[in-house]
């Protein structure tokens, strides 16, 4: 049994997800009481985008059904939180077993990302799995899932499409200088202007690893103020023209009603550069650039409708992945759905295992002395053969019954119970 | 060992196609699975050809250089070798489909022509011959794949200037990338060009009494060699730059091929040996 509550993107608006974000603080608290009163294991993620709690609830106890456990689960994430105004039922999704195991897979292989195949969340899943093993809260059932899901999420990455390329238009930009230049730690970029896409550009460039940022904006204070946080240098707008010949990307987004860049102003210059690449990413509106410059050789000017080609045409290729993560979450999924089963009947394999077991110790006490003493450790060692090999058909055989109904299980189960007596046999005797 | 021969020269160009077809899958669909056999796939072709080489060179008690079909062959093999040494160092594997194209189209061309040739002159026993052949194509490999990075600058330059989107614009590799490959691959070739004609202008008088300093053939490896040779210099001296480079080697290729084929089977020339 598996059960899943969780509040997301879809189900919520930002407003009632915050309300129910969990830092790792408030994680430590409820997690141990959660795995007190309702579960044998849980786990919870918490991020902007959502709140899922994971859990296999305790074998005995005292809910009637199902949904009286998730309604008591609900009521205490809610209470917790002190989210009663904001949050209610209809907010949250609740699913059971592997359709639970199968949205977790969603989630690790960013299908269920507010991004689509955003794979930020891979990270996140491990940091809230290290501290659910951490308080212990963890066990052989969400470990086996959440590797599995961790599995998933790695073959996703690697095997398909679904995390590449720029899905806004500061990353467009970026990947458009990956497309000229081989190493962005030895080139130069120079943003005219410090407005809010310009600045995430140029945010993007410093975490890819820009060599050099040189910022210009009208207010030179401003421009010094982003230069700082982004150790970058500030130029004076007026001046900026001074540098281009020392620059490699331009990045403009000012208001203006001109061109702040004229292609005989880019001439002028651009003997000084030796010709080399250069890339002018004009994301102002009216443009800043003026298009004549693109008949430079060398010259690549975009703007903001190819940032925008390249984002939709990204969101197209990711959604055209989606089958093929679909496949590889099929096939992780029977992966453990196969351990499930198998792990389902781990336990009574181990007492037909104890049962042999007792019985080859009894007989060895008995009859060891009729060997001789160098036959002793061989004698050890084919009697354990002998069990092993008695255990193999029927462990493989209730292994393999994935495809079995729940009743035909019970029945192999109940089979096996009674015609070694095992204590399971027994006991539903007495209940009987 | 003729009927192994005989077989390999039927079943290499498959071996080319089918690699070729797994590297257009990992670069065009991107096939996960094509990405996964690519490499694999053309280091077996790589092995077979080697192979093949070795088996000729045996039975025929002469390394396969003596006649444009045989060249063809070890000029796509040493195509096909240099890339996959490019791919190790540079760890570029989505530029094969293009590269290893021209592999398939000459090892097909030469299986279709390649006769057995039982019969060589002495004069190609000359071990020097064996270093003036294999660095002219080596060089002539490096130009090969110099001029297909160069086309492929051109076409993502193209796709820059243009904003076009699409398979290549994904695919290709950067600008500066593709510039470095094709300036290597043009100083490589250019001085194994230049060994095997200081070879051959050394060595040929002695060997061939009708030897020509206006030998069609000579004159056309002359004018490859000088045309590198400038660009080179002009490359140098920083007055050449980026498209500039690529029609450089573009149109040296072009010439080279006409040199390496053309002229081998129109003309009438002391260099032809078959």
């Amino acid at each position: 049994m598996l059960y899943l509550l969780g509040i997301n993107h879809r189900t919520a608006d930002l407003a009632t997800r915050e309300k129910l974000w969990l830092s790792d603080e408030e994680i430590r608290t409820l997690l141990p009481a959660f795995h007190r009163q309702f579960f044998e294991e849980c786990f919870i993620v918490s991020t902007c985008n959502r709140t899922e709690l994971y859990g296999v609830p305790l074998s005995k106890h005292s809910f009637a059904s199902d949904t009286e456990l998730f309604d008591a689960v609900e009521r205490q994430m809610i209470a917790v939180k002190n989210a009663g105004e904001e949050v209610s039922s209809e907010h949250f999704y609740r699913l059971k077993d592997m359709h639970a195991a199968k949205h977790l897979m969603k989630v690790a292989t960013g299908l269920d990302s507010m991004v689509l195949g955003d794979v930020q969340i891979l990270n996140q899943l491990r940091q809230h799995y290290d501290l659910a093993a951490e308080l212990k809260t963890s066990g052989a059932i969400l470990n086996k899932l959440l590797q599995t899901a961790f599995h998933a999420g790695k073959r996703t990455k690697s095997e398909t499409e679904i995390s590449k390329g720029a899905v806004s238009v500061s990353y467009a930009a970026v990947d458009l200088a990956a497309k000229i230049f081989f190493d962005l730690g030895e080139k130069t970029a120079l943003l005219i202007g410090a407005g809010e896409t310009g600045e995430l550009t140029a945010r993007h460039l410093v975490s890819r690893g820009i060599g050099k940022l040189l910022i210009t904006n009208r207010t030179l204070e401003k421009a010094e103020t982003l230069a700082a946080e982004l150790r970058a240098a500030a130029i004076p707008f007026n001046r900026f023209n001074e540098h281009l010949h020392n620059v490699d990307m331009v990045i403009s987004s000012v208001n203006s009603t001109g061109f702040v860049l004229s292609k005989a102003e880019l001439d002028a210059v651009f003997d000084n550069r030796k010709r080399s690449p250069l890339l002018i990413v004009d994301i102002g509106v009216p443009r800043n650039i003026d298009p004549e410059v693109n008949s430079i050789e060398n010259v690549f000017l975009h703007d903001m409708d190819t940032l925008s080609r390249i984002v939709q045409q990204s969101l197209r290729r990711r959604h055209e992945c989606i089958p093929e993560v679909n496949e590889i979450i099929l096939d992780e999924l029977t992966e453990f759905h196969r351990w499930h089963k198998s792990h389902a009947v781990a336990p009574i394999l181990d007492e037909v295992r104890a049962v042999y077991e007792s019985i080859r110790s009894e007989e060895l006490i008995q009859h060891i002395h009729k060997f001789r003493p160098d036959d002793k450790e061989l004698v050890e060692h084919v009697t354990k053969r002998i069990i092993h090999r008695l255990m193999q058909l029927p462990a493989s055989e209730l292994r393999n019954g994935i495809d079995d109904t729940p009743e035909q299980k019970e029945m192999k189960l109940h089979m096996v119970r009674k015609l070694f007596g095992l204590n399971g046999e027994s006991h539903s005797k007495e209940k009987e | 060992m003729k009927m192994i021969i005989d077989v390999l020269t039927v079943i290499l160009p498959f071996f080319y196609l089918v690699t070729v077809i797994a590297y257009g899958y990992a670069f065009i669909p991107k096939k996960p699975a094509a990405k996964k056999f690519k490499t694999p796939l053309l280091i077996a072709t790589i092995v077979v050809h080697l192979l093949y080489i070795i088996l000729r060179t045996i039975y025929f008690v002469h390394p396969p250089i003596i006649s444009v079909f045989e060249i063809l062959s070890l000029l796509a093999f040493s195509i096909a070798a240099s890339y996959r040494i490019i791919e190790i160092r540079t760890g570029i594997k989505n530029t094969g489909f293009l590269i290893l194209l021209l592999s398939l189209i000459f090892q097909t061309i030469s299986s279709l022509f390649i006769q057995d040739l039982y019969e060589v002159n002495p004069i190609l026993r000359n071990n020097l011959l064996g270093i003036h052949v294999l660095s002219a194509l080596i060089g002539y490999s490096a130009f090969t794949i110099s001029a297909v990075y160069g086309l492929m600058y051109l076409l993502q330059y193209h796709n820059l200037k243009t904003n076009t989107l699409g398979i290549f614009f994904d695919n290709l590799p950067n600008l500066e990338r593709l510039e470095h490959l094709t300036h290597n691959a043009i100083t490589v070739g250019f001085l194994l060009l230049t060994i095997a004609i200081i070879i051959g202008v050394a060595w040929l008088p002695h060997a061939f009494e009708e030897y020509s300093f206006l030998d069609p053939k000579l004159l056309g490896t002359l004018l490859v060699w000088v045309m590198y040779g400038v660009g080179l210099f002009m490359i140098k001296r920083g007055k050449r730059t980026g498209k500039q480079i690529m029609k450089l080697a573009i149109s040296g290729f072009l010439v080279s091929i006409f040199s390496l084929t053309i002229i081998n089977l129109y003309f009438s020339s002391f260099h032809n040996f078959f």
